[in-house]
Protein backbone atom coordinates (compact mmCIF):
# COMPACT_ATOMS: atom_id res chain seq x y z
CA UNK A 1 0.00 0.00 0.00
CA UNK A 2 2.94 2.12 1.14
CA UNK A 3 4.94 1.17 -2.02
CA UNK A 4 1.77 2.09 -4.22
CA UNK A 5 0.98 5.25 -2.25
CA UNK A 6 4.73 6.92 -3.09
CA UNK A 7 4.55 5.21 -6.57
CA UNK A 8 1.86 7.88 -7.62
CA UNK A 9 3.51 10.47 -5.44
CA UNK A 10 6.65 10.08 -7.91
CA UNK A 11 4.44 9.81 -10.76
CA UNK A 12 2.85 13.14 -9.48
CA UNK A 13 6.09 14.70 -9.12
CA UNK A 14 7.60 13.35 -12.72
CA UNK A 15 4.41 15.11 -14.93
CA UNK A 16 4.55 17.98 -12.94
CA UNK A 17 8.41 18.55 -13.43
CA UNK A 18 7.61 17.29 -17.95
CA UNK A 19 5.31 19.92 -17.67
CA UNK A 20 7.16 23.15 -16.31
CA UNK A 21 9.89 21.57 -18.15
CA UNK A 22 7.91 22.13 -21.08
CA UNK A 23 6.77 25.24 -20.48
CA UNK A 24 10.03 27.10 -19.91
CA UNK A 25 11.89 29.65 -22.43
CA UNK A 26 14.19 31.94 -22.44
CA UNK A 27 16.33 34.73 -23.84
CA UNK A 28 19.62 35.60 -24.75
CA UNK A 29 21.06 37.99 -26.15
CA UNK A 30 24.30 38.30 -28.10
CA UNK A 31 26.74 40.62 -26.59
CA UNK A 32 27.51 43.35 -29.29
CA UNK A 33 31.04 44.17 -30.01
CA UNK A 34 31.48 47.60 -27.97
CA UNK A 35 28.97 46.11 -24.81
CA UNK A 36 32.03 45.62 -22.97
CA UNK A 37 32.70 48.67 -22.43
CA UNK A 38 31.66 50.68 -19.25
CA UNK A 39 28.22 53.26 -20.43
CA UNK A 40 29.83 56.67 -21.59
CA UNK A 41 29.07 59.70 -19.69
CA UNK A 42 29.63 63.15 -20.58
CA UNK A 43 27.98 66.68 -20.15
CA UNK A 44 27.75 69.51 -22.53
CA UNK A 45 27.33 73.11 -21.17
CA UNK A 46 23.42 74.02 -21.86
CA UNK A 47 24.65 77.07 -23.89
CA UNK A 48 26.87 74.61 -26.78
CA UNK A 49 23.49 72.64 -26.63
CA UNK A 50 21.52 72.38 -29.52
CA UNK A 51 18.66 71.04 -30.90
CA UNK A 52 18.20 67.54 -32.72
CA UNK A 53 15.38 66.80 -35.09
CA UNK A 54 14.32 63.11 -35.95
CA UNK A 55 13.86 63.30 -39.59
CA UNK A 56 13.27 59.96 -40.96
CA UNK A 57 12.86 56.17 -39.57
CA UNK A 58 13.51 53.31 -42.25
CA UNK A 59 12.35 50.15 -41.09
CA UNK A 60 13.34 47.15 -43.21
CA UNK A 61 12.90 43.16 -42.38
CA UNK A 62 14.81 40.41 -43.95
CA UNK A 63 15.66 43.26 -46.94
CA UNK A 64 11.41 44.01 -47.05
CA UNK A 65 10.58 47.76 -45.89
CA UNK A 66 8.64 47.95 -43.33
CA UNK A 67 6.01 50.26 -41.80
CA UNK A 68 7.38 53.03 -39.08
CA UNK A 69 6.11 53.14 -35.67
CA UNK A 70 5.56 56.42 -33.72
CA UNK A 71 6.58 54.28 -30.51
CA UNK A 72 10.20 53.55 -31.86
CA UNK A 73 10.34 57.24 -32.95
CA UNK A 74 9.25 58.18 -28.96
CA UNK A 75 11.62 55.35 -28.05
CA UNK A 76 14.83 56.99 -29.79
CA UNK A 77 13.96 59.95 -28.94
CA UNK A 78 13.51 59.11 -24.91
CA UNK A 79 17.42 57.66 -25.30
CA UNK A 80 18.53 60.89 -27.11
CA UNK A 81 16.87 62.97 -24.43
CA UNK A 82 18.57 61.34 -21.44
CA UNK A 83 22.21 61.69 -22.56
CA UNK A 84 21.27 65.46 -21.99
CA UNK A 85 23.31 66.47 -25.70
CA UNK A 86 20.40 68.51 -26.89
CA UNK A 87 18.53 71.70 -26.09
CA UNK A 88 15.20 69.64 -27.46
CA UNK A 89 14.38 66.98 -29.54
CA UNK A 90 11.20 66.90 -31.61
CA UNK A 91 10.11 64.89 -34.74
CA UNK A 92 10.57 66.80 -38.26
CA UNK A 93 7.29 66.42 -38.60
CA UNK A 94 6.10 68.44 -36.11
CA UNK A 95 9.07 70.50 -35.75
CA UNK A 96 10.40 71.74 -39.22
CA UNK A 97 13.83 72.39 -39.79
CA UNK A 98 14.50 76.50 -39.25
CA UNK A 99 16.98 77.38 -41.33
CA UNK A 100 18.89 80.09 -39.68
CA UNK A 101 19.08 77.76 -36.65
CA UNK A 102 21.79 75.55 -35.56
CA UNK A 103 20.33 71.90 -35.33
CA UNK A 104 21.45 68.64 -36.05
CA UNK A 105 18.68 66.29 -38.47
CA UNK A 106 19.24 62.41 -36.91
CA UNK A 107 18.48 59.84 -39.71
CA UNK A 108 18.03 56.49 -38.49
CA UNK A 109 17.53 53.08 -40.46
CA UNK A 110 16.74 49.66 -38.85
CA UNK A 111 17.93 46.54 -40.92
CA UNK A 112 16.25 43.53 -39.09
CA UNK A 113 17.06 39.64 -39.72
CA UNK A 114 14.59 37.64 -38.85
CA UNK A 115 14.70 33.48 -38.28
CA UNK A 116 12.49 31.57 -36.82
CA UNK A 117 13.80 28.36 -38.33
CA UNK A 118 10.46 26.68 -39.92
CA UNK A 119 12.47 24.07 -41.17
CA UNK A 120 13.80 23.21 -37.81
CA UNK A 121 10.16 23.66 -36.09
CA UNK A 122 8.81 21.62 -38.97
CA UNK A 123 10.71 18.59 -38.55
CA UNK A 124 10.51 19.10 -34.53
CA UNK A 125 6.51 19.03 -34.85
CA UNK A 126 6.82 15.99 -36.48
CA UNK A 127 8.70 14.73 -33.65
CA UNK A 128 6.87 15.60 -31.53
CA UNK A 129 3.58 14.84 -32.78
CA UNK A 130 5.00 11.22 -33.08
CA UNK A 131 5.50 10.66 -29.47
CA UNK A 132 2.31 12.64 -28.84
CA UNK A 133 3.91 15.33 -27.04
CA UNK A 134 6.20 13.36 -24.66
CA UNK A 135 8.78 14.84 -25.99
CA UNK A 136 7.71 18.44 -26.21
CA UNK A 137 9.80 19.44 -22.73
CA UNK A 138 13.21 18.38 -24.54
CA UNK A 139 12.87 19.36 -28.01
CA UNK A 140 12.91 23.24 -27.94
CA UNK A 141 12.46 25.72 -30.86
CA UNK A 142 14.51 28.44 -31.49
CA UNK A 143 13.73 32.12 -32.63
CA UNK A 144 16.34 34.18 -33.97
CA UNK A 145 16.25 38.20 -34.20
CA UNK A 146 19.17 40.43 -35.03
CA UNK A 147 19.45 43.95 -36.20
CA UNK A 148 21.56 46.74 -37.80
CA UNK A 149 21.11 50.49 -36.76
CA UNK A 150 22.94 52.86 -38.54
CA UNK A 151 21.97 56.61 -37.45
CA UNK A 152 23.26 59.68 -39.37
CA UNK A 153 23.59 62.89 -38.48
CA UNK A 154 23.82 66.06 -40.59
CA UNK A 155 25.06 68.68 -38.97
CA UNK A 156 24.01 72.50 -39.91
CA UNK A 157 27.10 73.17 -41.58
CA UNK A 158 26.73 70.03 -43.95
CA UNK A 159 28.84 67.59 -42.41
CA UNK A 160 27.37 63.62 -42.00
CA UNK A 161 28.30 61.55 -39.61
CA UNK A 162 27.49 57.87 -39.84
CA UNK A 163 27.00 55.08 -36.55
CA UNK A 164 26.56 51.57 -36.62
CA UNK A 165 25.44 49.32 -34.18
CA UNK A 166 24.29 45.45 -34.13
CA UNK A 167 22.59 43.46 -31.64
CA UNK A 168 21.29 40.15 -32.12
CA UNK A 169 19.47 37.29 -29.72
CA UNK A 170 17.73 34.23 -29.35
CA UNK A 171 14.71 33.19 -27.95
CA UNK A 172 14.68 29.33 -26.58
CA UNK A 173 11.23 27.72 -25.92
CA UNK A 174 9.04 24.96 -25.64
CA UNK A 175 6.08 24.29 -27.65
CA UNK A 176 3.59 24.87 -24.73
CA UNK A 177 5.62 28.03 -23.67
CA UNK A 178 5.30 29.96 -27.20
CA UNK A 179 3.49 33.52 -26.98
CA UNK A 180 3.38 36.11 -29.34
CA UNK A 181 4.77 38.35 -26.12
CA UNK A 182 8.04 36.23 -26.00
CA UNK A 183 9.06 37.99 -29.39
CA UNK A 184 8.23 40.63 -28.95
CA UNK A 185 10.43 40.72 -25.41
CA UNK A 186 12.92 39.48 -27.30
CA UNK A 187 12.99 42.19 -30.07
CA UNK A 188 12.81 44.68 -27.12
CA UNK A 189 16.01 43.66 -25.67
CA UNK A 190 17.95 43.25 -28.87
CA UNK A 191 16.93 46.86 -29.85
CA UNK A 192 17.66 48.36 -26.64
CA UNK A 193 20.85 46.74 -27.08
CA UNK A 194 21.55 48.49 -30.25
CA UNK A 195 20.18 51.75 -29.09
CA UNK A 196 22.45 51.24 -26.19
CA UNK A 197 25.42 51.12 -28.50
CA UNK A 198 24.58 53.78 -30.45
CA UNK A 199 24.14 56.10 -27.91
CA UNK A 200 27.33 55.14 -26.34
CA UNK A 201 29.31 55.77 -29.87
CA UNK A 202 27.16 59.11 -29.92
CA UNK A 203 28.51 60.24 -26.26
CA UNK A 204 32.11 59.86 -27.04
CA UNK A 205 31.90 62.01 -29.99
CA UNK A 206 30.02 65.07 -28.18
CA UNK A 207 32.57 67.92 -30.14
CA UNK A 208 30.33 67.24 -32.74
CA UNK A 209 27.53 68.19 -31.41
CA UNK A 210 28.28 71.41 -30.01
CA UNK A 211 27.23 74.60 -31.03
CA UNK A 212 30.57 75.75 -31.13
CA UNK A 213 31.73 72.95 -33.19
CA UNK A 214 31.21 74.90 -36.53
CA UNK A 215 29.76 77.97 -37.74
CA UNK A 216 26.57 78.52 -39.29
CA UNK A 217 26.68 78.36 -42.69
CA UNK A 218 23.20 78.59 -44.84
CA UNK A 219 22.49 74.91 -45.81
CA UNK A 220 22.76 73.76 -49.35
CA UNK A 221 19.26 73.10 -50.64
CA UNK A 222 18.80 70.40 -52.62
CA UNK A 223 15.34 70.44 -54.84
CA UNK A 224 13.95 68.23 -57.34
CA UNK A 225 11.04 68.39 -58.59
CA UNK A 226 8.97 65.49 -59.60
CA UNK A 227 5.70 66.19 -62.41
CA UNK A 228 3.40 63.88 -63.92
CA UNK A 229 4.13 63.20 -67.02
CA UNK A 230 1.46 64.73 -69.27
CA UNK A 231 0.29 63.56 -72.48
CA UNK A 232 1.06 64.92 -74.98
CA UNK A 233 -2.74 66.64 -76.54
CA UNK A 234 -3.65 65.01 -79.28
CA UNK A 235 -4.12 66.76 -82.45
CA UNK A 236 -7.60 67.36 -83.21
CA UNK A 237 -8.95 68.39 -86.69
CA UNK A 238 -10.76 71.46 -86.81
CA UNK A 239 -12.27 72.66 -89.97
CA UNK A 240 -12.23 76.05 -90.38
CA UNK A 241 -13.78 77.78 -93.50
CA UNK A 242 -11.08 79.01 -96.08
CA UNK A 243 -11.24 83.04 -95.80
CA UNK A 244 -11.23 83.50 -99.63
CA UNK A 245 -14.34 81.63 -100.06
CA UNK A 246 -16.44 82.87 -97.15
CA UNK A 247 -15.98 86.13 -98.97
CA UNK B 1 -31.13 15.97 -40.86
CA UNK B 2 -28.41 15.29 -38.12
CA UNK B 3 -25.41 17.30 -40.46
CA UNK B 4 -27.93 19.65 -41.69
CA UNK B 5 -28.41 20.64 -38.36
CA UNK B 6 -24.83 20.64 -37.40
CA UNK B 7 -23.75 22.66 -40.08
CA UNK B 8 -26.76 25.59 -39.33
CA UNK B 9 -25.82 25.50 -36.07
CA UNK B 10 -21.62 26.33 -36.81
CA UNK B 11 -23.13 29.07 -38.91
CA UNK B 12 -25.15 30.68 -36.46
CA UNK B 13 -22.63 30.52 -34.15
CA UNK B 14 -20.22 32.09 -35.93
CA UNK B 15 -22.63 34.73 -37.31
CA UNK B 16 -23.59 35.78 -34.62
CA UNK B 17 -20.06 35.98 -32.79
CA UNK B 18 -18.65 37.72 -35.80
CA UNK B 19 -18.68 41.98 -35.00
CA UNK B 20 -20.73 44.11 -37.48
CA UNK B 21 -17.55 45.93 -38.40
CA UNK B 22 -15.39 42.90 -39.27
CA UNK B 23 -15.58 43.99 -43.09
CA UNK B 24 -13.17 46.94 -42.08
CA UNK B 25 -10.78 45.37 -39.99
CA UNK B 26 -7.09 44.38 -41.43
CA UNK B 27 -5.98 41.29 -42.02
CA UNK B 28 -5.00 39.12 -39.29
CA UNK B 29 -1.40 39.34 -38.34
CA UNK B 30 -0.33 35.22 -37.13
CA UNK B 31 2.92 35.25 -35.03
CA UNK B 32 5.08 33.10 -33.65
CA UNK B 33 3.18 31.76 -30.58
CA UNK B 34 0.13 32.67 -31.78
CA UNK B 35 -2.43 30.21 -30.70
CA UNK B 36 -5.82 28.70 -32.11
CA UNK B 37 -8.98 27.15 -31.43
CA UNK B 38 -10.88 25.27 -33.49
CA UNK B 39 -14.13 23.25 -33.88
CA UNK B 40 -15.16 21.43 -37.14
CA UNK B 41 -17.61 19.40 -37.96
CA UNK B 42 -18.29 17.16 -40.88
CA UNK B 43 -19.40 14.48 -42.34
CA UNK B 44 -17.82 11.12 -43.50
CA UNK B 45 -18.21 9.10 -46.61
CA UNK B 46 -16.54 6.02 -47.47
CA UNK B 47 -14.28 4.82 -50.02
CA UNK B 48 -14.13 0.85 -50.94
CA UNK B 49 -10.78 1.10 -52.34
CA UNK B 50 -10.74 -2.77 -53.02
CA UNK B 51 -12.96 -5.37 -53.83
CA UNK B 52 -12.62 -6.78 -50.20
CA UNK B 53 -13.71 -3.36 -48.76
CA UNK B 54 -17.54 -4.26 -48.44
CA UNK B 55 -18.42 -1.75 -45.26
CA UNK B 56 -20.02 1.83 -46.57
CA UNK B 57 -19.22 2.90 -42.96
CA UNK B 58 -20.63 7.01 -42.74
CA UNK B 59 -21.29 9.68 -40.06
CA UNK B 60 -20.87 12.79 -38.76
CA UNK B 61 -17.85 13.57 -37.09
CA UNK B 62 -16.87 16.65 -34.91
CA UNK B 63 -13.41 17.99 -34.47
CA UNK B 64 -12.22 19.76 -31.83
CA UNK B 65 -8.08 21.52 -32.14
CA UNK B 66 -5.75 23.52 -30.86
CA UNK B 67 -2.95 24.95 -33.14
CA UNK B 68 0.29 26.75 -32.18
CA UNK B 69 2.25 28.61 -34.53
CA UNK B 70 5.92 28.27 -34.26
CA UNK B 71 6.96 30.28 -37.91
CA UNK B 72 6.92 33.54 -38.84
CA UNK B 73 6.12 33.74 -42.91
CA UNK B 74 8.54 32.09 -45.14
CA UNK B 75 9.26 32.56 -48.34
CA UNK B 76 8.31 35.05 -51.08
CA UNK B 77 6.08 34.05 -53.29
CA UNK B 78 2.44 32.21 -53.71
CA UNK B 79 3.87 29.24 -51.11
CA UNK B 80 4.73 31.95 -48.61
CA UNK B 81 3.04 30.59 -45.75
CA UNK B 82 3.54 29.84 -41.47
CA UNK B 83 4.14 26.38 -39.31
CA UNK B 84 1.71 25.24 -37.40
CA UNK B 85 1.97 22.56 -34.68
CA UNK B 86 -1.01 21.20 -32.65
CA UNK B 87 -3.38 18.61 -31.98
CA UNK B 88 -6.99 17.83 -32.58
CA UNK B 89 -9.30 14.96 -30.99
CA UNK B 90 -12.00 13.48 -33.35
CA UNK B 91 -15.30 12.57 -33.13
CA UNK B 92 -16.76 10.28 -35.14
CA UNK B 93 -20.65 9.02 -35.03
CA UNK B 94 -21.11 6.05 -37.17
CA UNK B 95 -24.72 6.05 -38.48
CA UNK B 96 -23.81 3.47 -41.44
CA UNK B 97 -23.93 -0.09 -41.13
CA UNK B 98 -24.10 0.34 -37.34
CA UNK B 99 -25.08 3.23 -35.06
CA UNK B 100 -21.14 3.24 -33.62
CA UNK B 101 -18.97 5.39 -32.23
CA UNK B 102 -15.08 6.51 -32.62
CA UNK B 103 -12.81 8.49 -30.22
CA UNK B 104 -9.40 9.14 -31.87
CA UNK B 105 -6.88 12.21 -30.13
CA UNK B 106 -4.43 13.11 -33.18
CA UNK B 107 -1.06 15.53 -33.22
CA UNK B 108 -1.21 17.10 -36.61
CA UNK B 109 1.26 19.83 -38.02
CA UNK B 110 -0.60 22.32 -40.30
CA UNK B 111 0.80 24.79 -43.35
CA UNK B 112 -1.17 28.12 -43.94
CA UNK B 113 -0.63 30.20 -47.11
CA UNK B 114 -0.65 33.15 -46.06
CA UNK B 115 0.02 35.00 -49.60
CA UNK B 116 -3.94 36.19 -49.53
CA UNK B 117 -5.04 38.91 -46.59
CA UNK B 118 -7.88 37.13 -45.50
CA UNK B 119 -8.03 33.91 -47.28
CA UNK B 120 -5.74 31.57 -45.87
CA UNK B 121 -5.51 28.12 -47.55
CA UNK B 122 -3.79 25.13 -45.88
CA UNK B 123 -2.70 21.76 -46.19
CA UNK B 124 -2.17 19.51 -43.07
CA UNK B 125 -1.74 16.14 -41.46
CA UNK B 126 -2.62 14.17 -38.66
CA UNK B 127 -2.53 10.88 -37.19
CA UNK B 128 -2.67 8.93 -33.78
CA UNK B 129 -4.85 6.05 -32.09
CA UNK B 130 -8.51 5.88 -32.23
CA UNK B 131 -11.15 3.84 -30.65
CA UNK B 132 -14.27 2.58 -32.11
CA UNK B 133 -16.79 0.02 -31.51
CA UNK B 134 -17.74 -0.49 -35.02
CA UNK B 135 -14.76 -2.88 -35.59
CA UNK B 136 -15.48 -6.31 -34.83
CA UNK B 137 -18.68 -5.92 -36.38
CA UNK B 138 -17.62 -5.24 -39.86
CA UNK B 139 -15.19 -7.76 -42.12
CA UNK B 140 -12.60 -4.90 -42.78
CA UNK B 141 -11.48 -4.40 -39.00
CA UNK B 142 -11.36 -6.52 -36.11
CA UNK B 143 -10.14 -4.35 -33.00
CA UNK B 144 -11.15 -2.11 -31.42
CA UNK B 145 -7.97 -0.08 -31.15
CA UNK B 146 -6.62 1.22 -33.94
CA UNK B 147 -4.81 4.08 -35.44
CA UNK B 148 -6.50 7.12 -38.07
CA UNK B 149 -4.22 8.90 -40.26
CA UNK B 150 -5.79 11.79 -42.15
CA UNK B 151 -4.44 14.58 -44.88
CA UNK B 152 -6.30 17.16 -46.20
CA UNK B 153 -6.55 20.57 -47.02
CA UNK B 154 -9.03 23.52 -46.20
CA UNK B 155 -9.53 27.38 -46.55
CA UNK B 156 -9.98 30.14 -43.90
CA UNK B 157 -11.76 32.88 -44.22
CA UNK B 158 -10.84 35.85 -41.52
CA UNK B 159 -13.98 37.43 -40.11
CA UNK B 160 -11.83 39.37 -38.12
CA UNK B 161 -8.07 39.20 -37.32
CA UNK B 162 -8.62 36.78 -34.39
CA UNK B 163 -11.84 34.97 -35.73
CA UNK B 164 -12.29 32.38 -38.99
CA UNK B 165 -14.33 30.06 -40.58
CA UNK B 166 -12.97 27.33 -42.16
CA UNK B 167 -13.57 24.60 -45.10
CA UNK B 168 -11.62 22.12 -46.31
CA UNK B 169 -11.89 18.13 -47.39
CA UNK B 170 -9.98 15.30 -45.63
CA UNK B 171 -9.03 11.95 -46.30
CA UNK B 172 -9.15 9.44 -43.25
CA UNK B 173 -7.51 6.01 -43.41
CA UNK B 174 -8.06 3.57 -40.50
CA UNK B 175 -6.47 0.64 -39.25
CA UNK B 176 -5.04 -1.24 -36.52
CA UNK B 177 -1.23 -1.51 -38.11
CA UNK B 178 -1.54 -5.29 -37.97
CA UNK B 179 -1.91 -5.82 -34.40
CA UNK B 180 -4.82 -7.70 -35.31
CA UNK B 181 -6.48 -9.33 -38.60
CA UNK B 182 -8.32 -8.84 -40.40
CA UNK B 183 -6.75 -5.76 -41.06
CA UNK B 184 -8.17 -3.83 -44.45
CA UNK B 185 -8.68 -0.66 -43.34
CA UNK B 186 -11.35 1.82 -43.22
CA UNK B 187 -10.75 4.83 -46.17
CA UNK B 188 -13.10 7.71 -46.33
CA UNK B 189 -13.43 11.52 -47.46
CA UNK B 190 -14.09 14.06 -45.00
CA UNK B 191 -15.89 17.05 -46.23
CA UNK B 192 -15.75 19.74 -43.23
CA UNK B 193 -16.43 22.74 -41.77
CA UNK B 194 -15.99 24.93 -38.65
CA UNK B 195 -14.82 28.24 -36.79
CA UNK B 196 -11.48 28.60 -35.64
CA UNK B 197 -10.52 31.45 -32.90
CA UNK B 198 -6.58 32.98 -32.80
CA UNK B 199 -5.11 34.43 -29.87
Amino acid sequence: MAQTTSSQIMTVFVLIGAVATGCTRSIEVLPSADSGAEPATTTIATTERVPLILDQVKISQNGAPQNPSTELDRRLLGSLQSLNLFSHLSLAETSPLVTDEKAIVAHLTIDDAVDSHPGEAAWKGVVIGTSMFLLAPVMELHYDYGTHLTLELERWDGTVKTYHAESSGIASYNLFSASPSMITELKGHVLETGITDLMNQLVKDTAFCNASSAPMTERTIHTVSVKAKRRTPQAVSVSTADPSQSR
Amino acid sequence: MLRLHVLWSLLAVGLMIAPVQAADSVAPQITVGTQEIGLSAGYMLPHQLTTDHTTKQQGVAFMPSWMMTVSDPIGDSWYRGQVSLGAEVVYIQFQEPFLTHGVGFTPKIKYTFVAHDRIRPYAEFAGGPFWTDLAGKIPEESSEFNFILTAGFGCSYFFTPQLAMTVGYRFHHISNAGTQYPNLGLNASLPFGGFSFYF
